[in-house]
């Protein structure tokens, strides 16, 4: 099921063609991150800066924020790095199928997170009056936390077209041409489906806080929204008929790197939220 | 530019995989317009960076005669304040980011891979798309000359509250700091990655044999301002981005009345602007240490400490920013902390020298053109260096910052530094590059003229600011006692204009008709003068094996022991199908003419609504929507960059008969 | 191989002419230290502390510069290949440095740098702020950055109804006093330096800065902005004159006066008026210089001169004047204590006719620059906020959408009597 190269033992912790060993991609994705640590360096810092010299009149972010809600996505933020790690196990192994499965579990715990931040966001706008321009910490917060949230996007963005690119059928089997628009349609229906049951989940959301949980609400739920409830449902079927293909691909060992390279770079955005996490949220519950 | 194409490809090319679908067809150009629109060939990128440096060196210098004929006599009417405001800030912006630090990018793309033993960058089409983005930047950058709102007027540095809505666009709207901020974002992309491609490229690619410390300093300084880059960038690109987010989106950053603190700005934009500083430097120093053992005819005397004092500089040089903000009233305890700091990295500074001096002492110097401009760059060097000291006792420097005085000091730096060590290794890596050797007695000229022209230009404006008179004023009065040195300073800067000229014009001729330079003209000790010149496509024929520090000196020296070597590589290679060359791609370009598009229509955004609501349509935020139209370019560009793949053929080198 | 080249001797010949001119030049140089600005020619102790600290580093580099560039120089012609065959003769010995050569030059360059470093330490916290023991003589104002223009203010002095004491681009202190100026700005940063007395510090929004200086000599001291502020900042330039203990408090107890009214008495005066004051106003050029060299004579005594009424003064042009000030919307931004106006948006204008210079030092206070500048305001000070208005107030332009059209025009007769009024405001 997996590539030519599966049955060659590949050593993933060393590239011979390299003067050190360590891969390119490997060598460029820490340097990368080196210099990401000082983007959010510079964000972080501006924020505890203006923590620490607050114009009259700033807004206590005690009273805004709701912990329960960050503490509840920054869990979920980590089990997604559990999940980014075996997918990354499961490629060095060879095991294509596992590694869909985990990329597809990280990809779904990321957007729980964005979720959340959207929804965080919105709320603070709209219930709480804090907007990038209402004040500094409305500025610093938005735009740290909104930072933050771009990486993450960007993330499950890389992580989408790596899953979409593990079914590249073998070179032999046929031309690069129907797997491009083969490529171009699982995309499609990936974002879609993401759009329709984010949009979902949001509404139910909302009716819960609307009119509590209940199977009124669920109905209700299900009656304004039957349109987009029943193209989410035709996209999950056509997502895992897509899902289904059998055949060899041209996906496996080799492209370890690949997915450690989007491994290393998701386990960074995630210890880069547990550091805001800790200077944003609970430094003012100290 | 076409000799050096023509006569660089050897050997056949694979067939083009005939299922490929048309948009992944790679081109496979070597000579025209699309070969180089399409490269990936460190070295034409190289060229691309150099050329274009070489075009925002004029055009900077332009811009700095345009102030030297202003200030050339007392209350002068030449230009207007604003327009005298535009191009001081032009004239740094450009050379520092436009001219100064590409034109060191284009020796890194060019002569490291050679240093190293390298057939190419370790990401060749990324290094494409950092030159592209590159020229996307400058572009940005300078579009305002040719807009209503003219360029950008806030100063290089750009310090907040100047740079707020309030003030830019006080009588009339303005969009010239907006084009500022996504031209130095856009431009720090490119920075970055290009840096990070040299860093992989440095640690990864060496030559089998090419330990860290044999490395030549060149490349040593050109890893260490790789780091510098990667590590320093991020500040000012995110004071950008605040500034950025304050200008568009309303938030309260640098805003004055909501409790934002302008000293802020200073503080992230020094983070950036001091390592900037080695940034600009560094390479020039990697340029004469190479320059002055080749011509010395010796090793470098003391190699590890001039390595490690250049890290050492990289490392201290993030630890004395604020000494560019000593009268922004510290406070006594910082102020003494930076000031002991700066004098600290005087020490690695004055090692380098003193590392210098040694390499020439006990050596056969053979006086060429490069050598005279290395060694006007010791001195020039030596005398920026001491008026830097001065700087560094801050209460010296309480009545120097801001005045002529430091004007007078970053020009020894920059000029007598950094362009001085570069137009040395134009001079020195001519002949390789381009196969011809430029004239010794035009080349000499035209060092003396731009060493008098630089010394009289900038000599007086010590001067000047010890006699009070502030930078970045576009008149001054005829009763302060200016008059006669800044009389002298534009005469300097118009013999030193004669001088560049003299320089670019024998280069040119160089070109065309120039005495035809044999391999390795200068007895040269690295191993880039192992190669023909111009260097073939893949550079090496079969990649060398490196016994020693000065790797080409000693295979002068042991020919039979490398010929045994690599005759058994030639083979070892060949059996697995010649050499590996990567493809060229359209995606680099397109991808970076998505950042063009969309960082003009993001910086243009309030020109752009105002005509669109001239034409009746408004409602929409239309700035906006086109450059998130260009933001969808960027991705599909670098989705299918992704997808086309690396490629690559296989050609056989024919050794070369020499 | 290169040919020998004949450039060589003639370089030489070159060199030594080129010594030989430049001689005069570097002495001459001195010279070029003596203007009014002079950061070495110091009047007060805390600019001399700062001179004293910048001699030392010059004194310690030019050590280090003669041993290091006469070792390099004679390296350079020692060593050099003489002729072309010299250059082909077998490399020389490949040595690679020696550790301890190294290691002493690095100890050595790190000693002169400690020499640098103790004074330097010194100053940083002598000239931070008053020292405690003349605390107590101490006197403090408040120095405010406007685009392009400086507000002084005199806390200590009250005046009865209206608050502290305020004065424009003319700071005046008292001599043989330190005197504490705290550094502010209410738009963006501008840097408060006066060369001859004290180093420059920021005036930096949202941040309290100070700095002291003390004046040796009453006298007549150059100021100037020295950070980029905008479009007009290198003519944002001011005076401080430091005076004796006695004349200050005359000063001051004159300065807290209303602004003068040319008396009833003056007005039943016989004599005959010139028709349009004293001078005839010829234009300018943009930029056209605004000082004059008897005035550069003897500055502080020109200062003291200010001081006294102009014996030609024209009531009737006075009043007619002082109509135009308000007529003109003047008194919308600019203060005239005790006659109208009550705006804080331009300089205080109680007592401008005892300056001796307007639009922020730019120009001397002569009839014919007040002329200038009233009738003619964005040529002399582009971008100001007298010509384009500012906070709701319209100044001579007004804006209609993208472009700028005419609001107050000022004839030549009228500027004549704002001139007279300007002028009485002694």
């Amino acid at each position: 099921m997996s590539s030519q190269a599966a049955t060659l033992a590949i050593d993933h912790h060393h590239d011979a063609t390299t003067s050190t060993g360590i891969p390119n991609k490997k060598l460029f994705m820490w340097a990368f991150l080196a210099s990401d640590c000082m983007f959010f360096g510079a964000l972080i810092s501006t924020h505890l800066i203006y923590r620490l010299h607050p114009p009259p009149g700033s807004p206590s972010p005690r009273t805004i924020f709701s912990i329960e809600l960050t503490s509840f996505s920054t869990f979920i933020l980590l089990m997604s790095s559990l999940l980014m790690a075996l997918a990354v196990n499961a490629i060095q192994r060879g095991d294509v199928r596992s590694t869909r499965r985990n990329l597809l579990g990280t990809i779904f715990f990321g957007l729980i997170f964005l979720g959340c931040q959207v929804y965080e966001f919105n709320h603070f706008v709209s219930e709480k009056g804090l907007t990038l321009s209402s004040s500094i910490f409305g500025s610093t917060f938005y735009t740290l936390t909104g930072t933050h949230g771009c990486h993450v996007a960007i993330g499950v963005l890389w992580l989408t077209l790596m899953y979409v690119r593990t079914f590249k059928p073998a070179e032999a089997d046929s031309g690069a041409q129907p797997w491009l628009t083969s490529t171009f349609a699982h995309l499609v229906l990936f974002a879609l489906a993401i759009v329709s049951w984010m949009y979902l989940v949001l509404a139910l959301i909302h009716g819960v806080q609307e009119t509590g949980l209940g199977l009124a609400t669920l109905g209700h739920w299900a009656g304004e929204h039957v349109v987009v409830l029943g193209a989410g449902i035709v996209l999950a079927v056509a997502l895992n008929v897509m899902g289904r293909v059998r055949g060899a691909v041209d996906f496996g060992q080799a492209n370890a790197i690949d997915v450690e390279g989007a491994g290393l770079y998701w386990h960074f955005v995630d210890i880069v939220w547990i550091v805001i996490f800790t200077a944003v949220y609970l430094l003012e519950y100290l | 530019m076409d000799a050096l194409a023509r006569s660089n490809f050897i050997g056949k090319e694979a067939q083009p995989d005939a299922a490929r679908p048309w948009i992944f067809t790679r081109p496979t150009a070597k000579t025209g317009i699309v070969s180089w629109l399409t490269t990936v060939d460190h070295k034409r990128i190289g060229l691309l960076y150099g050329m274009s440096a070489l075009f925002f060196f004029l055009v900077g210098g332009v811009e700095a005669l345009m102030i030297r004929i202003q200030l050339a006599v007392p209350n002068n009417t030449f230009v207007s304040h604003a327009v005298y405001n535009e191009l001081f800030t032009m004239h740094a912006t450009t050379m520092i980011f436009l001219a100064v630090m590409p034109l060191s990018a284009a020796f890194f793309n060019y002569i490291m891979p050679l240093q190293i033993g390298a057939r190419d960058v370790a990401f060749p089409r990324l290094n494409g798309f950092a030159y592209w983005v590159f020229l996307a930047g400058a572009i940005i950058l300078n579009v305002g000359w040719f807009m209503r709102s003219g360029a950008p007027d806030i100063g290089w540095f750009g310090y907040a509250p100047l740079t707020s809505k309030a003030f830019s666009n006080q009588f009339a709207s303005d969009v010239s700091t907006d084009l500022w901020i996504m031209g130095l974002q856009i431009l720090g992309v490119s920075s970055i990655i290009g840096s990070l491609n040299f860093i992989v490229t440095i640690i990864n690619l060496r030559a089998p044999g090419m330990t860290m410390m044999r490395m030549p300093v060149f490349t040593w300084m050109t890893l260490v301002t790789a780091f510098l880059i990667i590590l320093s960038f991020p500040a000012i690109t995110i004071a950008l981005v605040e500034l950025m987010m304050d200008r568009s989106f309303d938030t309260n950053f640098f805003e004055v009345s909501k409790g934002g603190l302008p000293i802020l700005w200073q503080h992230l934009f020094w983070v950036f602007g001091h390592p900037e500083v080695y940034i600009l430097i560094l390479p020039a120093m990697g340029i004469i240490s190479e320059i002055l053992p080749t011509f010395s005819r010796k090793p470098l005397f003391g190699y590890p400490i001039v390595v490690f004092s250049g890290a050492c500089i990289g490392f201290l040089g993030f630890g004395v920013w604020s000494h560019h903000m000593f009268t922004t009233g510290m406070g006594t305890v910082a102020t003494a902390a930076f000031a002991l700091m700066t004098m600290a990295i005087a020490v690695p500074t004055g090692v380098k020298i003193f590392n210098w001096i040694g390499t020439l002492w006990g050596g056969h110097l053979s006086m060429r053109t490069p050598m005279m401009f290395a060694l006007g760059f010791v001195w020039m060097f030596m005398m920026g260096g001491f008026s830097g000291i001065m700087h560094s006792a801050a209460p010296a420097d309480s009545q120097q910052q801001d005045s002529y005085f430091v004007v007078a000091h970053f020009h020894y730096v920059l000029i007598g530094g950094s362009v001085f060590a570069l137009l040395a290794g134009i001079h020195y890596w001519f002949p390789l590059v381009f196969g011809r050797k430029v004239s010794e007695l035009w080349g000499k000229l035209s060092f003396w003229v731009i060493f008098i022209g630089f010394n009289t230009t900038f000599f007086p404006m010590h001067f000047l600011g010890l006699n009070g008179m502030p930078r970045r004023t576009a008149v001054y009065d005829g009763n302060m006692g200016w008059n006669t040195p800044n009389f002298i300073a534009t005469v300097g800067a118009f013999i030193l204009a004669v001088g560049i000229g003299i320089y670019f014009a024998v280069m040119i001729y160089t070109y065309f008709k120039g005495e035809k330079a044999g391999r390795d003209p200068w007895d040269g000790r690295t191993l880039e003068w192992s190669l023909p010149n111009p260097p073939p496509e893949y550079n090496y024929a079969v990649i060398p094996t490196i016994h020693a520090r000065d790797a080409y000196w000693y295979e002068k020296h042991h020919r039979d022991e490398i010929a045994r070597e690599n005759a058994e590589h030639a083979q070892a290679e060949a059996s697995h199908g010649g050499i590996h060359m990567p493809s060229q791609s359209w995606f680099p370009l397109v991808t970076a003419l998505g950042l063009l598009g969309g960082g003009l229509c993001f910086g243009c955004k309030d020109a752009i609504n105002a005509t669109m609501s001239g034409w009746g349509m408004t409602g929409h935020n239309f700035g906006i929507l086109f450059a998130i139209g260009f933001g969808v370019m960027v991705f599909l560009g670098a989705l299918l960059w992704a997808l086309e793949a690396p490629g690559g053929y296989h050609v056989h080198a024919e050794e070369e008969k020499h | 191989m290169m040919p020998v080249l004949p450039i060589r001797p003639l370089l030489r010949r070159a060199l030594l002419g080129l010594a030989v001119t430049a001689m005069p030049l570097v002495f001459g140089g001195w010279s070029w230290l003596e203007g009014p600005q002079s950061t070495l020619q110091t009047a007060g102790p805390v600019a001399a502390e700062q001179a004293k600290v910048f001699y030392v580093t010059v004194w310690v580099t030019i050590s280090i510069f003669v041993v290091v560039a006469g070792t390099l120089a004679y390296a350079t012609l020692r060593f050099r290949a003489r002729n072309a065959a010299d250059e082909h003769v077998a490399p020389p010995e490949q040595s690679h440095g020696n550790p301890l050569i190294e290691l002493s030059l690095i100890a050595a360059s790190v000693l002169a740098l400690v020499i640098i470093a103790v004074p330097t330490l010194r100053a940083i916290w002598y000239s931070y702020d008053v020292p405690e023991e003349e605390k107590a003589n101490m006197y403090e104002v408040n120095a405010t950055g406007y685009q392009w223009w400086f507000r002084f203010e005199y806390p200590k002095e009250q005046i009865d109804g209206s608050g502290t004491l305020v004065a424009a681009n003319e700071l005046v202190i008292p001599a043989h006093r330190p005197v504490r100026v705290n550094l502010r700005t209410t738009d963006v940063i501008h840097s408060f330096w006066v060369p001859k007395l004290a180093g420059k510090v920021d005036m930096i929004p949202n941040r309290g800065n100070h700095l002291w200086l003390n004046a040796d000599q009453p006298g007549y001291y150059w100021g100037q902005c020295a950070e980029y502020c905008g479009e007009s900042h290198a003519v944002m330039r001011f005076r401080v004159i430091a005076l004796d203990e006695k004349d200050f408090a005359a000063w001051l107890t004159h300065q807290k006066q209303p602004g003068r009214t040319v008396a009833a008495a003056a007005m039943a005066d016989e004599r005959p008026k010139a028709q349009f004051a004293s001078y005839k106003f010829t234009p300018v050029r943009r930029n056209a210089p605004g000082w004059t060299e008897q005035f550069d004579a003897d500055p502080f005594g020109h200062w003291k001169q200010q001081q006294q009424p102009d014996p030609e003064e024209d009531p009737v042009l006075i009043a007619k004047g002082r109509q135009l000030f308000t007529q003109k919307t003047c008194a919308g931004c600019h203060t005239v204590r005790g006659q109208e106006g009550a705006g804080r948006i331009g300089p205080d204008l109680t007592h401008v006719g005892a300056r001796t210079t307007i639009a922020g030092g730019l120009l001397e206070n002569s009839p014919q620059n007040l002329h200038r500048w009233i009738t003619d305001p964005n040529n002399v000070k582009p971008g100001n906020k007298m010509y384009y208005g500012t906070g709701g107030m319209q100044g001579y332009v007004k804006r209609n959408g993208e472009t700028w059209e005419q609001n107050i025009t000022v004839s030549d007769e009228e500027a004549h009597a704002l001139v007279a009024y300007l002028r009485s405001l002694k």
